[in-house]
């Protein structure tokens, strides 16, 4: 019997003044928190009678460590860090610095490569990052102010009165498979804040109970994302220069997906390599993790992967909508940040330099808010017109139509962003409607049966990895005695109408092999959902692609999930 | 009458626990920074013995409360027995060792006698006239300074190991002990207490054992297990499996094996229907001779195992178990 995991109700929960609780310890989060000290600093020294405290500021990461949930390509844009930090370069944890670019479009066989790397692509003076490293030395950083970062708590529940957001509920412990309290049992805590800041990463499980309950993504798009698989590779010397940057399109999606693939050369031979496949994919067979292993196939990945041994793995979601999707950032007692707020530059394919601009703006709105004694949403208006006016503001304009000029495919959309590259800023000032990603999938009976896939792949647990032997690599844990954190709102369905019309597209959509569908003893010949929760990387793939919107993420117990190093 | 402080010690079949003496060593400093007087308390039936041992100690005076009806414990009996005892003598402070059965017992005491307790603390400050108890917060990534607001008598509970036991103070002579009876009405007590339950330390410890026979999903259903049991009693062996079958419940956590459950060395690991994910592999690599059983010949399993048997277990189980009993009745 499957249980999932809520809240336990009618219990007594500590309640925990605060000043800022800033939910999920990443680029925006840090970010956030330490621009707050250094104007809370700048004040007291200025203002020597009306002290401000950092002792009631706390960030909530539902990681066992600092930047353990942390994953991205990833390269660094600087411009934010040199704002927050100036001369960050000196002590920051940098791979290497962007040397030489190339964008290939690729066939099975074959690649063509751009003349010229378009623009937005170019990346001299960007830098190669581990971004959990990243994050771990920028957590040391906000640790030395002094404000507390509660690892291992994750924030379960918005506490709400009215039209205000009032607190968060963090994660009980030690509840087990049945929803029953444990030996170990401790109640989560209800941290009362006047300002609550969303910094979760793409589809928050927060942010979207926020943005249900206050209708935020009326009149806008929906938004939109892809899956990010990444792979850490160890080569043998010569095959890569660090901070050498290559991007690829085409081969193996077709021209119905959106997508390509990153390969970035470290320090040590060092390769991370990686897959987005946009999630509005139309056919519910595919599975992001296959197009990877597919990709290896190709003679440019497995002539540079030849003899190697890939170390890591992980995935993450990413928000593709862009400027048309991003909801209203602000109101009574929150804000929402970074990934959370969709804070993404598609056609950079780089976000980790807006979450921390975004950061540090909520930080003065945040900062502003507390000196003035008010936090209501017309105080906290000035974080959003802060960031509609900075460079990060522009810049999302700017790449505004870029995702969306690819909705009917690749050819339509190579011409149309070319054209706007072309014709400089002034076309598409108004949205081009599009649909959530659960809404795109097509039933089998269209396009295909699901005796069509499966083969191919020569899994060696070497070059091509099959999904449990990656989970291994993403270092998943996660205690095994809880109930599950993935709820499911019909099973029947999983087992009727998702089975026949869709084949279960969770099962492919995981790249952590969470969702399985196996034979129902009760019911011979009909197969039923099993969930390996703890396998979750937490990149919240389920929760957005399924056509019968039937899963919803919640945070599981707090330290739960992968353990990513060096990603 | 002089304010005082009252430390309860725990008694478990005539023997008093460790963390009772912490929490006398706590009772002696708060006694030492308040001037209050420190006594004691020993509850059960004929704990005379433990009311000495404990005037040992640098006190005031040692109360035995006795009454039959307080051996064995129930959480009634306590209550009621403290309640009185606690009411008449009007301590200023009640300190308590943090123990299950102070868990049990000290909220209904203290909801009786409309007073407030501060649990698991593991220090105290004093903070002018104010006592502050510290309690940790976020799994002790925070400590929070509690006080009472409402009137004496104050509850404390302290955690274990927040004091140290070995420094608590003998006293220059044995203090003075007083033996208080204990009236407890009838239909006070309406817990019965059965045998004590006691955990097996765990039910099994594979890492000890020198056979396993462990299944995967191949067992295909939860009645299948049996076959693998009776092999295992067989060989003399234990039980063990892999993770979904755990999962589902069809064999306890504790028999787990893999990143998430056990890791195991015996001398014969024998895998029935396990394909071998790497999570289960890390788990019983270090096997010495390792047997799979599995219909599907790519399974990863086979790649380290030392026999590998290609077959349905149904098929190959059965007469394993008879031939391996045969070759045992023959020895």
């Amino acid at each position: 019997m499957l249980v999932f995991r809520k809240p336990l109700p009618n219990i007594e929960r500590p309640q925990m003044p605060a000043d800022v609780v800033i939910v999920g310890g990443g680029p925006a989060g840090m970010a956030c928190a330490l621009r707050l000290s250094q104007l809370i600093d700048q004040h007291n020294a200025n203002h020597p009678d009306s002290q401000l405290s950092k002792e009631n500021i706390y960030v909530l990461e539902k990681a066992r460590e600092i930047g353990q949930h942390c994953l991205s390509g990833a390269l660094l844009d600087p411009r934010s860090m040199r704002e927050l930090l100036p001369g960050f370069e000196k002590e920051a944890p940098l791979d290497a610095e962007v040397t030489k670019e190339a964008v290939y479009f690729l066939t099975e066989k074959s690649k063509f490569k751009f003349p010229i790397t378009p623009p937005p692509l170019r990346d001299h003076g960007n830098y190669v990052i581990s971004l959990n490293r990243f994050v771990k030395w920028l957590g040391s950083k906000v640790e030395e102010t002094g404000i507390t970062i509660f690892t291992g708590f994750a924030g379960s529940e918005l506490i709400l009165d009215d039209d205000r957001v009032t607190g968060v509920r963090t994660d009980d412990k030690g509840v087990d498979k049945h929803n029953q309290p444990k030996s170990n049992f401790e109640p989560g805590y209800d941290l009362q804040a006047k300002v609550v800041i969303l910094a979760e990463g793409t589809r928050g499980s927060l942010t979207k109970q926020l943005i249900a309950r206050f209708a935020l993504d009326r009149d806008r798009n929906p938004q939109t994302y892809g899956q990010g698989i990444k792979e850490l590779w160890e080569v043998p010397a010569g095959r890569i220069a660090p901070g050498e940057v290559i991007y690829t399109m085409g081969w193996p999606l077709t021209t119905k997906e959106y997508g390509g693939a990153w390969i970035y050369g470290g320090k040590d031979n060092v390769v991370s390599l990686g897959f987005v496949v946009g999630l509005d994919y139309p056919d519910p067979r595919l599975d992001p993790q296959r197009v990877l292993q597919e990709f290896k196939k190709h003679p440019l990945v497995a002539r540079l992967l030849e003899r190697g041994k890939m170390i890591r793995y992980g995935a993450k979601s990413l928000p593709y909508g862009g400027w048309w999707s991003i909801p209203p950032l602000a109101g009574n007692g929150w804000m929402i940040l970074g990934d959370s707020a969709g804070f993404l530059n598609s056609q950079r394919l780089k976000g980790i330099h807006l979450a921390i601009k975004s950061g540090m703006l909520a930080a003065e709105a945040a900062f502003e808010a507390l000196v003035a004694k008010d936090t209501s949403a017309k105080q906290l208006a000035s974080y959003q017109k802060k960031l509609e006016e900075s460079w990060a503001g522009k810049e999302l304009w700017k790449a505004r139509n870029f995702h969306v000029n690819f909705k009917d495919g690749l050819v339509g959309g190579l011409l149309r962003n070319g054209l706007a590259l072309g014709l400089g800023n002034f076309i598409g000032k108004t949205p081009t409607p599009v649909e959530n990603d659960f809404e795109t999938k097509r039933p089998l009976s269209e396009v295909g049966g699901l005796k069509d896939i499966k083969q191919g792949i020569p899994y060696d647990g070497k070059l091509f990895m099959d999904k449990l032997s990656d989970v291994y690599l993403a270092g998943s844990k996660g205690e095994e005695d809880q109930p599950s954190h993935l709820q499911v709102l019909n099973k029947d369905v999983c087992s009727t109408d998702c089975a026949e019309t869709y084949g279960n597209p969770c099962t492919r959509a995981c790249p952590a092999n969470v969702y399985e569908m196996v034979d129902d003893e009760s019911t011979p010949g009909r197969k039923k959902l099993h969930l390996n929760p703890t396998n979750c990387v937490h990149c919240k793939t389920c929760d957005l692609i399924d056509p019968y919107i039937n899963i919803r993420w919640v945070v599981p117990e707090g330290g739960d999930g992968p353990n990513y190093s060096q990603m | 009458m002089a304010d005082s402080i009252l430390v309860i010690v725990e008694q478990h079949e005539g023997k008093l626990n460790r963390v009772s003496w912490e929490t006398l060593t706590a009772g002696q400093a708060l006694a030492a920074e308040t001037g209050w007087t420190l006594e004691a308390a020993v509850a059960g039936s004929g704990v005379a013995s433990l009311a000495n041992e404990v005037a040992g100690k640098k006190v005031a005076k040692v109360y035995a409360l006795e009454s039959p009806k307080l051996e064995p414990y129930t959480p009634d009996a306590f209550a009621a027995a403290l309640k009185q005892f606690i009411a008449s003598k009007q301590p200023k402070l009640v300190l308590l060792p943090h123990t299950y059965q102070v868990r049990d017992f000290v909220p209904k005491l203290v909801t009786a006698m409309e007073r407030a307790a501060i649990s698991d603390c593991i220090g105290y400050k004093k903070d002018g006239n104010k006592l502050l108890f510290t309690r940790q917060m976020f799994q002790g990534k925070l400590a929070a300074d509690v006080t009472f607001t409402c009137d004496a008598p104050w509850f404390v509970t302290f955690q274990n190991g927040a004091f140290r036991g070995d420094k608590v103070e003998a006293g220059s002579a044995a203090a003075p002990v007083e033996t208080v009876n204990i009236e407890i009405a009838d239909g006070v007590v309406r817990n019965k207490p059965q045998e004590v339950f006691k955990e097996a330390k765990q039910a099994v410890d594979l890492t000890q054992a020198e056979i396993i026979v462990s299944v995967g999903r191949g067992i295909k259903e939860q009645k299948n297990i049996e076959l693998a049991k009776q092999l295992a009693e067989a060989l003399g062996g234990e039980l063990a499996a892999s993770r979904p079958i755990c999962d589902s419940g069809w064999l306890p956590m504790d028999r787990q094996i893999g990143s998430s459950g056990q890791t195991v060395a015996p001398k014969l690991y024998l895998a029935l229907g396990i394909s071998g994910a790497i999570q289960h592999i890390v788990g019983m690599k270090g096997a010495r001779t390792i047997i799979a059983i599995n219909k599907d010949s790519e399974a990863p399993i086979f790649e380290i195992a030392d026999y590998a048997v290609v077959g349905n277990l149904f098929d190959i189980v059965p007469p394993m178990i008879e031939e391996v009993k045969k070759a045992k009745a023959g020895a």
